[in-house]
């Protein structure tokens, strides 16, 4: 993967923002920034842990075991969903960020900023937290181009087009053989993930 | 003089294979020029059998490929990266547009053409479309009616496979069909509340040349729905799966690929074209062949782009244009998402497999002498109704084992109506040869210049609210109803160009599809079109390729081409 994410080019930048104190304000965080050393490493963590957090292990595993990082670096190296984009500095809350800042540097600017800390090292349930709260703001009205709707919408399709999302969460049957247009389903049946038109107008 | 072929056929897709499969079993030798590559049924589709998983891109496509060389393929939902290599490369294979207008041209050079890509809904055209042009002035007087056709798209029928429900309607009449495919639990709710409100009205299922009881060698559908990439049971119709194996078992043909047919030829003391030059688009090199007919099936536009090319002392501006009319009155269908509603109902049905067909709704204005709306002709609906897959998960708030359940499950149900209205014949959209532009081979490249009309904005304004009112009274909620045609070129139903019509003057092809100027020339794909009506058009073109086909066995054995 790390190979994957160095070619995606996704790993160039960081933002270092550990042992900061809470209450940041956007001021705050870029100048850290400015002081801070990139970590390559940095961004490859975000995404295991992100994917983590959207997708986990339960009954079935998760997003991280089905090599959702891998895919989403893929997809942000050659910009599916127009991931790599150039990147409007007034997505940043504060409107500032660097000439050349990616998708991964706004998410891990605006959870840094949310924690009030460094994301990576807030404790779980403060993660879980965070996260939410960013979901939950980009899903309402007037958020539409929200740069977390881009990723959710790349973790999502590289979790159930992944063999463990499509075939073990969800169930897979290339060959149907047959239509069956009524049938009863429970809300213990697990959707069929290659239901090509409900895929693509659902 | 002897010739090196009864008969050579430009283009290898839809009709060009009903040419070849007519024309070698009347007892023709034939040759049928493909400018793409050889694809062979089975083998060749490659990523048929594969998984999501399996592929680079998950399906999805790299977006800098298509950046970079498909970038008007990928817009078609149709194309995705199963199907990627059965579509043009663009940056190889330019076209160009007029200035200030916009025109998607969908292609698939290959074996097979757009055979392998199309989306396989099979209407007749009724007597409504054929006399709407002399009826209302736009366009040329088609020069048949219904009653020419019938037989031919019995015959054609009887051969392809298409499953389907008869409905005696006026406006999409009857055929002969293999057992329908079954409307679903929602869709079949809506039908009976759109036709309790609206008797004149129908709602029944897609009439597809998707087999649903096997054909001579050919499996029944195993409701896979990803026909694109190519079908090794041969379920659906496609040149490779039908046409092409019954012209090669007369031993009659003989099939080039990687060739393009640069220009028809013309021998101007005989008064009829004597064969076609052609270019090896693999080793460059150029070569004629010569034959007592040619058929021209290389797609619309591409039919087109070929006669125009094909210049000589007697036609100036194209073979066969005397009419200077060569090129004009092309046609798309202006389409657009007529209303998408949310259902609340039948959270406990749910369908099982996927069927490679929608509904259809026929066209139900400005039949006979009643005139509704401010626009004349009409539109069609299709579409069908489906339960949310887990992409609904993109759209959608939340995080973790939560989220994770949800999507676990069926997501509600919601039906999807999509407009496809008549495109009016007008003189002004056209296609010319690029006065500056050259391809690689340095042959000027199509010009296409087409704009859709107001005509076609008023039918889709009405259609929107006709749908909205329909899924409305079956009980959803409509969550979105556009009225703006896509760019020209969406509906892939591009056509036009050589126009039927009885008046040498006025119009390109004559009732047998011959070139009024050139007799033993037919065109017989698209570009013989003379209005468009609202439905798909592929079966009509095959019904007036194998028509032509008999017309001109009959001609050539007379002595009379």
């Amino acid at each position: 993967m790390q190979e994957e994410i160095s070619r995606a080019g996704v790993g160039r930048r960081g933002l270092l923002l550990s042992g900061m104190a809470l209450a940041l304000n956007p001021a705050d965080v870029w100048a850290q920034v400015a002081e801070g050393a990139p970590l390559p490493d940095r961004h490859r963590t975000l995404i295991v842990r992100v994917c983590d957090l959207v997708i986990p292990d339960t009954d079935t595993p998760g997003a991280v075991k089905a090599g959702v990082p891998a895919f989403l670096a893929l997809a942000i190296g050659h910009g599916i969903s127009g991931s790599n984009a150039p990147f409007a500095a007034a997505l940043f809350t504060g409107g500032k960020a660097p000439a050349d800042a990616g998708i991964l540097d706004w998410l891990s600017f605006e959870l840094d900023l949310k924690a009030g800390r460094a994301f990576l090292s807030a404790p779980p349930d403060m993660q879980v937290r965070v996260l939410t709260d960013l979901d939950s703001q980009a899903y309402t009205r007037g958020n539409e181009k929200s740069p977390w709707r881009t990723l959710k919408g790349l973790i999502v399709t590289g979790y159930y087009t992944s063999e463990i999302g499509a075939s073990q969460e969800l169930r897979f049957e290339l060959v149907p053989g047959r239509f069956d247009p009524d049938i009863p389903v429970g809300p213990k049946d697990r959707a069929w993930s290659n239901d090509w038109t409900a895929v693509e107008f659902g | 003089m002897s010739k090196d072929f009864d008969a050579i056929v430009v283009g290898s897709g839809i009709t060009g294979g009903w040419a070849a499969k007519e024309l070698t079993e009347k007892g023709l030798k034939v040759l049928m020029v493909e400018r793409g590559r050889h694809i062979e049924h089975g083998t060749d589709y490659v990523t048929e059998m594969k998984s999501p998983w399996e592929m680079p891109f998950r399906g999805v496509g790299d977006p800098q490929l298509y950046a970079s060389d498909f970038a008007v393929q990928s817009k078609n939902r149709h194309f995705t990266e199963y199907t990627q290599n059965h579509f043009v490369n663009d940056r190889e294979n330019p076209y160009s547009v007029a200035e200030g207008t916009e025109f998607n041209w969908w292609r698939s050079y290959q074996l097979g053409g757009r055979s392998l890509t199309w989306g396989r809904q099979s209407y007749r055209m009724s007597d409504h479309d054929f006399g709407a042009n002399k009826q209302d002035g736009h366009g040329v007087d088609w020069p048949i009616r219904y009653a020419d056709l019938k037989p031919w798209y019995d015959h054609v029928e009887r051969f392809i496979g298409v499953s389907g429900q008869n409905e005696g309607l006026s406006s999409l009449p009857d055929g002969i069909y293999q057992p329908p495919m079954a409307l679903n639990v929602l869709e079949k709710h809506a039908k009976a509340a759109i036709e309790a409100k609206w008797p004149d009205r129908r709602l029944t299922i897609g009439r597809t040349a998707n087999l649903t009881q096997e054909k001579e060698g050919r499996s029944a559908c195993q409701n896979r729905m990803i026909c694109q990439r190519g079908c090794s049971y041969g379920a659906y119709f496609s040149t490779q799966s039908s046409t092409l194996p019954a012209a090669q078992a007369t031993g009659n043909l003989t099939l080039i690929t990687d060739t393009v047919v640069e220009t028809v030829d013309y021998d101007a003391k005989t008064k009829r074209a004597n064969g076609v030059s052609v270019l090896n688009v693999k080793t460059g090199e150029r070569r004629r062949y010569t034959a007592r007919i040619i058929f021209m099936n290389a797609g619309a536009f591409n039919t087109n782009h070929i006669l125009l090319r094909s210049r000589s002392a007697a036609f100036a501006n194209g073979l066969g244009n005397s009419s200077g009319r060569l090129g004009t009155h092309i046609m798309d269908h202006a389409s657009t998402v007529g209303a998408i509603a949310l259902f609340d109902s039948f959270q406990d049905r749910a369908t099982f497999g996927n069927r490679p067909t929608g509904i259809i709704i026929p066209r139900f204005r400005n039949l006979g002498d009643q005139t509704e709306g401010d626009f004349v002709r009409g539109y069609s609906f299709q579409g069908g109704a489906l339960r949310s897959a887990w992409t609904r998960g993109k759209r959608e708030p939340g995080i973790g084992a939560g989220f994770k359940e949800n999507l676990r499950n069926v997501g509600p149900w919601r039906m999807v109506l999509v407009t496809f209205a008549e495109s009016l014949p007008r003189e002004t959209n056209r296609l010319r040869l690029d006065p500056a532009k050259v391809d690689a081979f340095g042959a000027p490249l199509l010009q296409v210049d087409f704009t859709h009309g107001e005509n076609e904005r008023k039918a889709l304004t009405d259609a929107g609210k006709e749908a909205s009112a329909m899924l409305t009274a079956a009980g959803g909620k409509v969550i979105m109803s556009l009225n703006r045609p896509g760019v020209g070129g969406s509906a892939i139903h591009e056509m036009g160009g050589a126009m039927m019509g009885h008046d040498p003057r006025t119009s390109v092809t004559n009732r047998w599809n011959q070139l009024h100027d050139v007799p033993n020339v037919f065109v017989t794909d698209g570009a013989a079109m003379a209005s468009s009506a609202c439905q798909n058009p592929s079966l009509t073109y095959m019904a007036l390729t194998a028509r032509a086909c008999d017309t001109a066995v009959k001609l050539l054995k007379e002595g009379r081409i």
